[in-house]
C-alpha cells in the first residue's frame, strides 16, 4: 500500500490545529490504528509547531509543507519550510540533538536523560528540547533533517504504522 | 552570576520563631550562614524552613539543620537541608528550587520497563549475567596467579590463556549470541528497544569492562560510531585492564559487521589505486578526491604507499567531527613524514545535513573524480539520504565515480549490534540503496557487496558526456 498527502499551511498558530485534523483524517483513511494516529499526530503537530517557531518567512507566500508518505507499514513525514543563514546555529544544535537521541536503540534512554536536565533548568528556559525526544520516545518515530541548496529545512520523521 | 556569591537575606523558621539571617552560597549543596540580632546556635540545631528573598521573589526552602564551623569572616557555619536537598546552584543562578531527589522522578518509567520483558529473556540474562560472572572470577583468578611475575612473562602467560581458554570463551559466547537471536527473533520493533534497555542495565558491569563495548554504549561524542570505535575496529586487538575485559573487548570486534568494516576500508582503497591506473588526465592534473564523513580516513594510508603516489591526489576529506579531523590530519602528517613529502589535503568541518545549504559547497569545492561515503549513510533517513546522494552526484565530474556504504538489513551482527553495544543503524535492501539515487539519469550504476555479504556498496559512474535529460542534476 503506497499513498500519500501534501498540506500547505500558513505559518500561523492557529494553523496548526487543521494540520492536525486534516493529517488524522487522511490517517484514519488509510486505516492507520488509533494508537498509531494518535502517535503520527503528535508528531506531525510538534513538528509543525517547530517549523513555524523557526521558520524565516520572509515573504507572504512563504508557507509550511507537511508530506506524508505511507508505504506499506512506515508512515514518513516531512515538514519543510524556509530558513536563512540566522537559524544555522540552532540547526547546528538540531543536528546534534538529532544524532544523540538516535545514539540510543531504545529512545527512553535520552527522554529520561533529557526530563533530568529540563528538571534542572531555569523556569524562562523555553529552549527545552523535550519535544524532539517526545518525537522519539512517544512518538516512536526516527527524526532526520537537511537544509536544501535553496535554504529550506526538510525535517523527516519516520515511524511504524 | 557574581551577584550571587554576595550575602543575601533570609529568614530561618522554627516554631513560631522567625531568625534572620546573611546567607551566601558556598557549595553546591549548602549555603554559609550569619546569624542577625546576636543569635547563636548549637551545632546541629534543627529549622523548619528557610525563607530567601532575591530578585523579587520569594523562595521557602524545606527543614535544614545548622553545622557550626569555625568562625570565619562572620560565618557561624553551613546550613545543610536534611528532607530534601536542594541543589543551591541552580537556585542562585538559575532562580530554580531543583531537589536532587528528582532523579528519582524517573524511576518509575524505568523500573516499570521489566514488565515488558518476556519471560524466556528474563531467564536467558539471569543466566548469562551468572555465567559471565562465572568467567570473570576464573579469569580475575588467573590473572592474580601470575601477577607478581615480570612484565613480559606476565603478557606471555596471558597471551596463553587468551588462546586457550580465552578462545572457549569466546566460543561460549558465540553461543549465547545463537540464544539470543533465537529468543528476539519475533519481537516487535518496540519489544526489541526494551528488550534491548533491559538486557544492557543487567549487563552493564560486564559491558563497562570492555573498551569497545564501553565507548559504543557511552558514545562520548553524542553519536555513534565515531573515529575512535572505527579505530579500535581496524586495530581488532585485544585492550582492557584484565583478561576478561580483554576478550570482552574483542569478540564484538570478530563479529561479522566488523570484519565488513575492515573490509570495506580496503575496497575504497583498492578503487582509488585502480580510478589512478585508469584515469588518462594530463600528468600534472591530481585527482581529485573526496571522502565524505571521513573519520580519521585511515585508507588514505593504504592508497598513498610511495612518493609518487602522494602526488598523483588531491584529497577533500569532510567530517562534523572536529577531533575526527583532527585524527586524519594526524595520519597525514604521518605519511608525509614517513614518505618525506607533502600530500594535497583539503579538511572541512560541516555536517551533511547541513552542508547543502552551505555557500562553500557551491563555491569552492568545485568538481571531484571520486567521492566515496562508507559509514554516513546508514545513519541517514531516505528523504536526507536522498537529497545528500543527489548533491554528491552533482560534485561528481563527468566521468567520476561515486562509492557509497551501507549495511544491508540482513546483517547478521545486527542483534549483536543493539543488545550490546546498543547500536543502531538504518539497513537498506538493494531496492531501497538503488531508489536514493533516482534523480541521476546519466549514471551507471551497480550494487556489489564485501566479501563479508555485510554492507553495500552503491557505485556510480557518470556518463562523460551528460544526456539532455539529465539536465536537474548538471
Amino acid at each position: 500500500m503506497k499513498s500519500s498527502i501534501k498540506l500547505i499551511m500558513k505559518p500561523k498558530w492557529d494553523e496548526i490545529e487543521k494540520i492536525r485534523n486534516k493529517s488524522s483524517n487522511f490517517l484514519v483513511s488509510q486505516g492507520i490504528s488509533n494508537n498509531s494516529i494518535q502517535a503520527l499526530t503528535m508528531v506531525i503537530s510538534e513538528l509543525v509547531e517547530n517549523s513555524v517557531k523557526y521558520g524565516k518567512f520572509l515573504s507572504p507566500k512563504n508557507t509550511v509543507i507537511i508530506n506524508i508518505h505511507i508505504d506499506e507499514n512506515i508512515v514518513t513525514t516531512e515538514v519543510i519550510n524556509p530558513v536563512d543563514n540566522t537559524v544555522f546555529k540552532h540547526l547546528k544544535k538540531l543536528d546534534k540533538t538529532i544524532q544523540w537521541i538516535r545514539g540510543f536503540q531504545n529512545p527512553l534512554e535520552a527522554y529520561t536523560e533529557r526530563l533530568r536536565v529540563v528538571s534542572k533548568k531555569p523556569l524562562n528556559d523555553e529552549d527545552s528540547g523535550l519535544g524532539l525526544v517526545r518525537i522519539a520516545y512517544e512518538g516512536k518515530a526516527i527524526l532526520d533533517f537537511f537544509v536544501s541548496e535553496d535554504n529550506f529545512l526538510n525535517v523527516s520523521a519516520l515511524s511504524n504504522s | 552570576m557574581n551577584q550571587n556569591f554576595v550575602e543575601i537575606k533570609a529568614n530561618l523558621i522554627e516554631g513560631k520563631t522567625t531568625i534572620p539571617i546573611d546567607v551566601k552560597y558556598t557549595s553546591k549543596y549548602s549555603f554559609l550562614i550569619r546569624f542577625l540580632n546576636s543569635n547563636s546556635f548549637k551545632n546541629g540545631a534543627e529549622f523548619s524552613k528557610l525563607i530567601i528573598q532575591m530578585n523579587g521573589r520569594s523562595f521557602e526552602l524545606g527543614r535544614c539543620q545548622f553545622l557550626s564551623e569555625p568562625n570565619i569572616d562572620g560565618y557561624a557555619g553551613r546550613l545543610i537541608f536534611i528532607n530534601d536537598i536542594y541543589d543551591i546552584e541552580s537556585l542562585m543562578f538559575d532562580n530554580k528550587i531543583v531537589r536532587l531527589q528528582n532523579a528519582c522522578l524517573n524511576l518509575p518509567l524505568i523500573l516499570n520497563l521489566k514488565h515488558n520483558i518476556a519471560e524466556s529473556f528474563h531467564k536467558y540474562t539471569a543466566n548469562l549475567t551468572y555465567d559471565l560472572s562465572v568467567y570473570k572470577n576464573l579469569f580475575d583468578n588467573l590473572d592474580a596467579e601470575y601477577s607478581k611475575e615480570p612484565e613480559h612473562i606476565r603478557n606471555s602467560l596471558q597471551q596463553t590463556v587468551i588462546n586457550t581458554i580465552g578462545r572457549e570463551f569466546m566460543g561460549f559466547l558465540d553461543d549465547k549470541l545463537l540464544e539470543l537471536e533465537q529468543i528476539i527473533r519475533n519481537f516487535s520493533k518496540d519489544q526489541h528497544k526494551d528488550h534491548g534497555f533491559y538486557f544492557r542495565k543487567q549487563l552493564w558491569n560486564t559491558i563497562i569492562c570492555a573498551p569497545f563495548m564501553t565507548r559504543t554504549n557511552l558514545k562520548p561524542r553524542g553519536y555513534a560510531g565515531d573515529s575512535d570505535m572505527m579505530s579500535m575496529i581496524y586495530a581488532n586487538d585485544y585492550r582492557g585492564n584484565s583478561t576478561y575485559s580483554k576478550l570482552m573487548h574483542k569478540h564484538p570486534l570478530e563479529q561479522p559487521a566488523a570484519q565488513a568494516v575492515r573490509n570495506r576500508r580496503k575496497i575504497i582503497a583498492k578503487m582509488i589505486r585502480n580510478l589512478n591506473k585508469d584515469s588518462n588526465r594530463g600528468n600534472n592534473k591530481k585527482l581529485k578526491i573526496l571522502s565524505v564523513a571521513c573519520g580519521p580516513a585511515c585508507e588514505i594510508q593504504d592508497v598513498l604507499i610511495s612518493t609518487k603516489d602522494c602526488k598523483k591526489f588531491h584529497f577533500v576529506l569532510l567530517d562534523q567531527d572536529r577531533t575526527a579531523l583532527y585524527e586524519a590530519a594526524r595520519l597525514i602528517d604521518h605519511t608525509e613524514k614517513k614518505l618525506d613529502t607533502k600530500i594535497a589535503v583539503d579538511y572541512l568541518n560541516e555536517s551533511v545535513r547541513t552542508m547543502l545549504a552551505a555557500p562553500f559547497l557551491k563555491n569552492k569545492l568545485g568538481q571531484f573524480n571520486f567521492i566515496y561515503s562508507m559509514g554516513l549513510f546508514d545513519y541517514l533517513l531516505p528523504p536526507v539520504a536522498s537529497a545528500v546522494i543527489g548533491k554528491l552526484y552533482q560534485l561528481l565530474k563527468p566521468g567520476g565515480q561515486m562509492l557509497i556504504g551501507n549495511f544491508h538489513v540482513s546483517n547478521p551482527s545486527k542483534y549483536y549490534m543493539e543488545y550490546w553495544l546498543d547500536w543502531a543503524i538504518y539497513y537498506r535492501t538493494e531496492e531501497d540503496f538503488k531508489s536514493l539515487l533516482m534523480d541521476a539519469p546519466s549514471a551507471d550504476v551497480d550494487l556489489f557487496f564485501e566479501d563479508a555479504g555485510i554492507q553495500m556498496f552503491l557505485h556510480v559512474k557518470k556518463k562523460s558526456k551528460p544526456d539532455f535529460d539529465s539536465k536537474n542534476i548538471q
